[in-house]
């Protein structure tokens, strides 16, 4: 599903990746661990286009990061930036903006309040901007859009950073559980615990 | 002084007994100088270092309005409409280089679409104005050509400059933003939308405000000028009218389209704002 093969980059006079080779298959879970400012969200921003190699090759389900490529590719990530950079407005026009881009394929309205309410999350907050919203709250709407969205590849930056311990646990688990490729960039040890995920080193 | 036959007569019905303004000998000109000396004397008791910069502003200003007032003569003595035309061009980029030169984009990069989206909006509302709302016979007439022509000019420049620096720069700033937007949305088009809003509505602002306080405070140039030309005062009021809502189209349109000619330059392929269209501050 994703392949890196001796991928090379150079940013600000800094070597990033010499010669990185990564690979994730379909419905893989891979935990990505290590210290900060090694390239790890830069991984991410390679894939969805926003950050270009200097030699290598990279490609998504056999396709590369090109022009003709890159709507397609776009569509099939969802991408959880560890800052959740969600422009600033109201959350609901927020949603409906993102839902009339992506037509959603389960519209139920229960399916929308279940989610809701397994996110611990409330009606009030779809009212409020995204400024208002803590970094907790932040990140669990940006999870309930992925959850609605419901693309078939997920790319997590610290996702669970700045949520409570048992909604932590709680949504680990359910993540983990999706028929879905999944890559995770986290500190936390709540990930490592369960078995099928592949834990890499850097 | 040279005058169509037809104008005078007119004037003259109207009990207009002086033609035109009054010209002044550049001893009279030279003579509003005078006031200038308790200006440097007080900027010298208040230390206020401004001497210099404020002579040279004015040296400045006499000979490059000299050097207009001839080329504007011989532009009106040949009135062609090629050279009225070329004239206008040349204006038109050295228009695009002041944009481009105050709104930290590269030159050369930004040439072209700046051009574009200035002479497009530009030509078409200039010869709308000549020959629909004047009803001229000769579009290019020299007379309502360049100094209309030139008042669009100087106002599309102030527009572009605030909307391109306000889109290029709001995405900088904002650049995880956008990305992620791109992400959710996988649309070029809707990941802009915000800053292309922000850009329209911080350059059409300030023409909005002074269309909604003109004739309050201040009589606007262009109308003073007519009324001393000699002009009756109502057919001054009608002209500036219809130049404020052209300066508005001609402005609107015109950042408009300096945004989107500007984007195949600004973006890479997937849509990843350039980093190199910035000049470098040291």
């Amino acid at each position: 599903m994703i392949k890196f093969e001796s991928v090379y980059l150079r940013k600000n006079d800094k070597e990033i990746f010499s010669g990185l080779n990564f690979f994730v298959q379909k419905n893989e879970k891979v935990l990505i661990q290590g210290k900060s400012g090694i390239g790890k969200t830069t991984l991410f921003k390679i894939l969805l286009g926003f950050e270009s190699i200097d030699k290598g090759k990279v490609s998504f389900n056999g396709k590369n990061i090109t022009k003709e490529y890159i709507a397609e590719i776009r569509h099939q990530i969802f991408y959880l930036s560890q800052d959740i950079d969600l422009k600033n407005e109201r959350v609901k026009s927020l949603l409906d903006e993102i839902w009339e881009q992506n037509p959603l394929k389960n519209q139920h309205k229960t399916h929308f309040s279940d989610l809701l309410n397994f996110l611990d999350l409330n009606d009030i907050i779809l009212n409020q901007s995204v400024k208002e919203l803590s970094g907790g709250e932040r990140q669990r709407i940006g999870l309930f859009i992925g959850f609605l969205l419901d693309r078939p590849v997920w790319l997590l930056d610290e996702p669970t950073s700045a949520i409570d311990d048992t909604m932590k646990k709680k949504i680990t688990n359910y993540i983990i559980g999706l028929e879905k490729t999944i890559v995770i960039i986290s500190h936390d040890d709540v990930w490592k615990k369960n078995n099928t995920i592949k834990i890499k080193r850097w | 002084m040279m005058t169509s036959g037809k104008k005078i007569t007119r004037l003259k019905l109207k009990g207009g007994d002086q033609l035109g303004a009054q010209d002044l000998t550049i001893l009279s000109l030279a003579s509003l100088l005078i006031f200038l000396i308790p200006v440097f004397y007080i900027n010298r008791r208040l230390r206020l270092t401004i001497n210099k910069t404020m002579t040279f502003a004015i040296i400045r200003m006499c000979i490059q309005l000299s050097f207009v007032g001839i080329y504007l003569e011989f532009l009106f003595k040949f009135n062609s409409p090629v050279l009225n035309i070329i004239y206008l061009l040349i204006m038109i980029s050295i228009a695009c280089q002041s944009i481009l030169r105050s709104s930290n984009l590269k030159i050369l990069k930004f040439f072209i679409p700046v051009f574009f989206s200035l002479l497009f909006p530009f030509a078409i509302i200039l010869l709308f104005f000549n020959a629909v709302v004047v009803r001229i016979d000769n579009l290019f007439e020299a007379k309502y050509m360049i100094p209309i022509g030139g008042m669009l000019l100087g106002n599309c420049l102030r527009s572009i400059i605030i909307g391109l620096n306000n889109f290029y720069s709001g995405i900088k700033k904002d650049e995880k933003t956008y990305l992620y937007s791109l992400s959710l949305f996988c649309s070029h088009i809707q990941a802009l939308k915000p800053y292309f809003k922000e850009s329209i509505i911080a350059s059409i602002t300030p023409t909005i405000a002074s269309m909604a306080t003109i004739g309050l405070v201040s009589l606007p140039g262009m109308m003073t000028g007519q009324i001393l030309g000699g002009s009756v005062p109502i057919v001054a009021i009608k002209y500036q009218i219809a130049i404020m809502l052209s300066i508005f189209y001609a402005e609107y349109f015109s950042t408009i389209l300096s945004v989107l000619f500007s984007l195949k330059v600004g973006f890479n392929e997937l849509d990843v704002l350039n980093q190199n269209i910035f000049v470098s501050k040291k």
